[in-house]
C-alpha cells in the first residue's frame, strides 16, 4: 500500500534501531514524550519500544482527544441527548466514555436517540433528513478535527439548517504542552510532535518548546519508521547540542500548516477563557467555543445543560497517565476493574488512549528486551 | 485517499481509499485535482500528500 508499506520495512527499522543505539550516551537516561495518541497506538501496535535501547524511555502525552474530555462534559451531553425531540450525534469513541452516571451508550440503551457519526457532515445530513427534530453534534478533538466542525457549521449556516447545533468541546494542543513543561512532576528530554494536528497548525506553534524550555521537538508521522526516525533526529539534536523544531513528517505537514483551515477556524471559533481537561484540571485558553457569529448554532446556548464539574473516580489515575507521570500498568485499576470492555477512565476507552494501547497489545509490566 | 471526481459547485470530491471503498469528502481546505492523494480526517481533506 503506497505511503504505508515503505514506512513499515523491517530491514530499515533494524537500521534505524542500530543508529539509535549508536546515538545514545551510555549511562544517560532519555525520556521522550510522544504527544499524540496515534503515536502511542503505533508504538505498541508495532513494538517500536522493543527496538529502543533500555535507556530510552517513551512517555505518553495528552494528545488523545477522547481521553481529555472530563466527566462533566459527558454529563452535559447526556442531559441534552435525553431532551425530547433531540437526536444527539457523536464520534464512536465518545459513546463509551463514562460520565458520573453512565455513558452515552448507556443513555442510548435507555431510550435516548444517540447516533454515531464518522464526520460532522453526517450529523448535518441527519438534521436535513429530520427537519422536525433538533440534531446536536458533540464536537471533540484537537485542531485536526476542528476544521471539519467549522466547515460543517459554515455549511449549516449557509444552507439555513436551523435544527442543527453543536456542543463544542474542541481543544488546542499548545496550552497543555506548556502546562506539562511547567509541571515539576515531569522531566523530559524531548518531544515526538503531533503529526496530524500539525497538518493544520504547522510546526511553527511548537517553536516555544526549544525557545522557552530548551527541549527539542520533531513532528513525526505514524508509521513505525516515522517514529524511529523522529527519535533518531531528537537524539541527533541532543548529541550535537542543537535544540529546535524539526519536521520528520514533511510528506504531509507543511511547516506553516494549512492557512485555509486556520482561517475557517478563526471565523467559527474563539478561545474559552479556560477549559477543564480530564485529569489535568483547568487550563487557560485551551478550549474552543463558537464565535458570536455562530452563537445561534451553539447547543449549550440552545439547551439547558448542568455544567457541573465532576471529580474523576478516586481509583482512576488517568490524570497521572495523561501527564506521563505513571505508566498505564502502574494504575491501581488497570486491567482489573478498568478494561476496554468496562472502562473506568477515558484512557482505556479510545484506541488512542495509552491504557487501551497497553492493554490491547499486551504491554504490561514486563522486562524490556535489550537490543 | 485518491481524488476521483470533483463537484466544484458543492466543494466536494469523490475519493477512493486504497481498499477501493469510496466516500464523499469536503475539499474546501485544499486545492486538488483528480488523481491527487489527500489526507482525510473526519470527512475533510486536510492536506495533499507530497511525493517528495
Amino acid at each position: 500500500m503506497r505511503y504505508v508499506d515503505e514506512f513499515r520495512d523491517p530491514e530499515l527499522g533494524r537500521v534505524l534501531a542500530t543508529e539509535i543505539l549508536a546515538a545514545v550516551e551510555p549511562g544517560r537516561h532519555y525520556k521522550f514524550m510522544e504527544v499524540c495518541g496515534g503515536h502511542t497506538h503505533s508504538i505498541y501496535k508495532y513494538g517500536v519500544d522493543d527496538l529502543l535501547p533500555e535507556n530510552v524511555e517513551l512517555v505518553h502525552g495528552p494528545g488523545c482527544p477522547v481521553c481529555v474530555i472530563p466527566m462533566g462534559r459527558v454529563d452535559d451531553g447526556i442531559a441534552i441527548a435525553r431532551q425530547a425531540g433531540v437526536i444527539f450525534t457523536c464520534f464512536g469513541d465518545m459513546m463509551r466514555v463514562p460520565g458520573s452516571a453512565g455513558s452515552l451508550l448507556e443513555a442510548k440503551a435507555e431510550g435516548a436517540d444517540i447516533r454515531m457519526v464518522y464526520s460532522p457532515l453526517d450529523a448535518l445530513r441527519i438534521a436535513k433528513q429530520n427537519p422536525d427534530r433538533e440534531v446536536v453534534f458533540f464536537a471533540i478533538g484537537f485542531e485536526t478535527t476542528a476544521p471539519s466542525t467549522a466547515l460543517t457549521l459554515k455549511r449549516a449556516k449557509a444552507e439555513g439548517v436551523a435544527n442543527f447545533s453543536c456542543m463544542c468541546s474542541h481543544v488546542t494542543i499548545v496550552p497543555p504542552l506548556r502546562a506539562l513543561l511547567d509541571s515539576p512532576d515531569l522531566r523530559l528530554d524531548g518531544f515526538v510532535g503531533p503529526g496530524h494536528v500539525s497538518t493544520v497548525v504547522g510546526a511553527r506553534p511548537f517553536e516555544f518548546i526549544p525557545a522557552d524550555y530548551g527541549k527539542p521537538i520533531v513532528v513525526a508521522g505514524f508509521e513505525p519508521l516515522d517514529i524511529l526516525q523522529a527519535i533518531r533526529m531528537i537524539l541527533a539534536q541532543l548529541a550535537e547540542g542543537r535544540c529546535e523544531v524539526e519536521n520528520q513528517y514533511s510528506r504531509v505537514v507543511p511547516y506553516e500548516g494549512n492557512p485555509r483551515a486556520l482561517e475557517v477556524m478563526a471565523e467559527v471559533f474563539e478561545l474559552r477563557p479556560h477549559f477543564e481537561w480530564r485529569g489535568l484540571g483547568f487550563i487557560s485558553q485551551s478550549g474552543l467555543k463558537l464565535s458570536d457569529a455562530y452563537a445561534d448554532l451553539d447547543a449549550e446556548l440552545r439547551f439547558s445543560v448542568p455544567g457541573v464539574r465532576v471529580a474523576d473516580p478516586k481509583a482512576c489515575q488517568c490524570g497521572e497517565v495523561l501527564k506521563g507521570v505513571i505508566k498505564p500498568w502502574e494504575c491501581k485499576v488497570f486491567g482489573t476493574a478498568c478494561t476496554p470492555e468496562r472502562p473506568i477512565g477515558t484512557c482505556m476507552v479510545s484506541s488512542e488512549g495509552a491504557c487501551a494501547a497497553y492493554y490491547n497489545f499486551g504491554r504490561f509490566a514486563r522486562e524490556r528486551e535489550v537490543v | 485517499m485518491r481524488v476521483e471526481r470533483i463537484d466544484d459547485a458543492r466543494g466536494l470530491a469523490l475519493c477512493a481509499a486504497e481498499d477501493g471503498s469510496k466516500s464523499t469528502v469536503e475539499i474546501a481546505l485544499v486545492s486538488v485535482e483528480p488523481g491527487d492523494r489527500v489526507l482525510v480526517h473526519a470527512g475533510v481533506a486536510l492536506t495533499e500528500l507530497s511525493t517528495a
